[in-house]
């Protein structure tokens, strides 16, 4: 029976930009050009006369490839979601597998602004926001550059004005 | 112990003799193979002696360069002759305090004191070796600087301390409770569990690689292996579990000889265990978060458990030394548990099931492996002719996959108290966490495809003390989101 995400707390505010399909597009599009290098290297290599194994090898990754560079960014942009109040920042992603975060402010440590190679292309950013825990950094990808800056000041003033030494 | 003007004090100078010693217990396996060498060869010149004076030298320079004092609330710890390297802690970020005193420390009354402050590795002080006084009085100055009351100490924000001043807390204080003492009866549980026989082969493993070093040595094994092979097949069965255990009740004692669990005034957790290495772990209370309780399959069967303490500050590569007990009988260590955390519903009480859904996940995760496993079994009977009597395993292995998926939805549960969440897993490896409500730092709800699909998630609290994050597996997700609701209502309210 499947539960509506929203139905037991309501989604963060926020998408993230729209150009972030985009983007994990061409992360894909990485991923699936790595596996065609490996099929090249395959087929220089290969002595064997026989050529079917390469074709039908090359035809199932090409399908599957293809699907997740299509469905995985959409998939990804509907998902990922997020929200910060002065006290607290919430987010929303993963595809396959999800996830929501919820983390109080007061117990923030440092807030990162992160632009991989395609970001920086696209005019994106990431912001991480890590905690006293290894296990609680909170990341919200494909955020616009400027709404990112916007972002880390907000953090950065409400993590100042909360009290507590973050453990 | 002498200090400068500025308040800098140096190493104990017996560790000079601690130095060479581990060098050489570190290079020992290498030169008994030289030795061995040597013996059929005409060659005289002991070259290896000329390391000795090197090896002094070093230790000599690791004297002179290293320092260390305790001013403006800090402690500071310099080293180094040509990059010198100052590592800094505020006296406020010091969670642990480790004494350790391998044998030869002890001989020569020194104690290796290594503190550990927030965060990682990084973050660690390890000063090698101080006199044994010296370490326990530097443990008192940085625990018990909280309560000028109790040390009749000055606050750490101020002039460097005159060390007559620090009481030696070697014997405990009249004041000091003493909350657990190991019971010699206990060592009847250390076959049972997973740490026990893990130590057990380890010592196998180290033996078995000193003794092939000696080619000579060679046919006594063989002669053994041959009189091994003879035996009825029940008796090497027999044979193995007495070698195993017996192993794993020498590490245990080891290990735990002398347990002591104490807490002082302050609420400092304080044990002290080892035959032949001593190690004393002194846990600021501040920096506790919570305990766990462990439950493995084979202490669970004989009636017993072990405590944990969840806190920051402790490192992983010292095994052991968030152990508030050692293996021992229920009926200690739940009492004990109600002492450190007096909060019966969370220590004892029943938990929430996490209903059908968690529990056929849990059955479905352990009977398809060992469905694949059964039916590689036919295969191999089948294609290539493996004996038919391993296919006794496929009824054990399905039988044993059913019980085994049962009994870990049987563990699977989760209770809020008022001041702690407390969950619980695991079948093999059974556990039971106490995580104070207030040491919980953020939320996190996961979802794989197939718990979206039944209505479960995993509620994941993140804290900054041991493990980091303390799971709420396969439960139903308006249940998970109730728990979050509960525990830290104000961070719900600003999402509503």
């Amino acid at each position: 029976m499947p539960v509506a995400p929203g139905a037991v707390l309501r989604e963060p505010a926020h998408r993230v930009s729209r150009r972030a399909v985009l983007m994990w597009t061409l992360q894909a599009l990485v991923v699936v050009a790595l596996l065609l290098a490996g099929q090249v290297v395959w087929w220089l290599v290969d002595d064997a006369p026989s050529r079917t194994p390469h074709w039908v090898v090359g035809a199932v990754w090409l399908v599957v490839g293809a699907a997740y560079a299509v469905a995985m960014p959409q998939w990804r942009y509907r998902v990922h979601r997020w929200e910060a109040t002065p006290h607290a920042i919430y987010t929303q992603s993963g595809w396959l597998w999800q996830e929501r975060r919820i983390a109080p402010l007061g117990r923030v440590q440092t807030v990162d602004l992160e632009r991989g190679p395609v970001a920086q292309l696209l005019g994106l950013a990431a912001v991480t926001i890590t905690t006293a825990s290894a296990a609680g950094p909170v990341t919200i990808h494909g955020l616009d550059l400027s709404v990112a800056h916007e972002l880390v000041d907000a953090l950065t003033a409400a993590a100042v004005a909360e009290t507590g030494d973050a453990t | 112990m002498t200090e400068d003007a500025e308040g800098w004090r140096r190493l104990d100078a017996r560790m000079l003799l601690v130095h060479p010693l581990e060098t050489l217990i570190r290079f020992l396996p290498a030169l008994l193979a030289l030795v061995v060498f040597r013996a059929g060869s005409e060659d005289n010149d002991r070259w290896e002696l000329y390391a000795v004076p090197l090896i002094i030298a070093f230790g000599v320079l690791r004297w002179v360069t290293t320092r260390y004092r305790i001013a403006d609330g800090q402690i500071e710890l310099r080293r180094g002759l040509f990059t010198k390297q100052t590592t800094t802690a505020r006296l406020d970020k010091v969670r642990t305090i480790d004494l350790t005193a391998r044998v030869y420390h002890r001989v020569l009354g020194l104690a290796k004191v290594e503190i550990s402050t927030a965060g990682g590795q990084h973050d660690r002080l390890v000063l090698d070796s101080l006199g044994v006084d010296a370490a326990r009085r530097l443990r008192a100055e940085l625990l018990h600087r909280v309560d000028p009351a109790v040390t009749g100490l000055p606050a750490p924000t101020g002039a460097p301390l005159t060390l007559d001043d620090v009481p030696d807390d070697a014997p405990p204080p009249v004041d000091d409770e003493v909350l657990v003492r190991l019971d010699p009866s206990w060592i009847r549980y250390a076959p049972l569990t997973v740490t026990g026989l893990a130590s057990a082969a380890a010592i196998v493993g180290f033996a078995s690689q000193g003794f092939s070093r000696f080619s000579q040595e060679r046919s006594v094994f063989r002669d053994g292996a041959t009189f091994v092979s003879r035996l009825a097949w029940w008796v090497d069965v027999l044979l193995l579990l007495g070698v195993v255990s017996l192993l794993a009740v020498g590490a245990y004692v080891l290990t735990f000889w002398g347990f002591r669990l104490t807490r002082n005034r302050l609420g400092t957790l304080h044990t002290r265990r080892g035959l032949l290495t001593n190690r004393e772990t002194s846990i600021d209370a501040a920096r506790v978060r919570g305990i766990r309780l462990d439950e493995p399959l084979g202490l669970r069967l004989a009636g017993a458990s072990r405590l944990k303490v969840v806190t920051s500050g402790l490192l992983r590569e010292q095994g052991g030394s968030d152990w508030l007990c050692p293996p021992a009988p229920s009926g200690v260590v739940t009492p004990l548990a109600l002492r450190i955390r007096p909060d019966e519903t969370a220590v004892s009480g029943p938990l929430t099931p996490h209903g059908p859904a968690a529990r056929r996940r849990r059955l479905t995760r352990a009977v398809v492996p060992a469905v694949i496993v059964a039916a590689l079994l036919v295969v191999a009977r089948l294609l290539w002719g493996w004996h038919g009597s391993l296919l006794v395993l496929v009824p054990l292995l399905l039988v044993g996959a059913v019980a085994l998926g049962r009994d870990r939805y049987r563990a699977l549960g989760h209770s809020v108290t008022p001041d702690h969440l407390v969950t619980r897993h695991g079948s093999l490896d059974r556990q039971r966490v106490v995580l104070d409500r207030d040491g919980i730092i953020g939320w996190k709800v996961e979802q794989s495809f197939f718990q979206r699909r039944v209505g479960v998630a995993t509620l994941v609290a993140t804290t900054a003390g041991g493990a980091q994050h303390y799971d709420v597996v396969d439960v139903p997700v308006e249940m998970a989101y109730a728990v979050l609701a509960e525990v830290s209502p104000d961070l719900i309210a600003e999402f509503a």
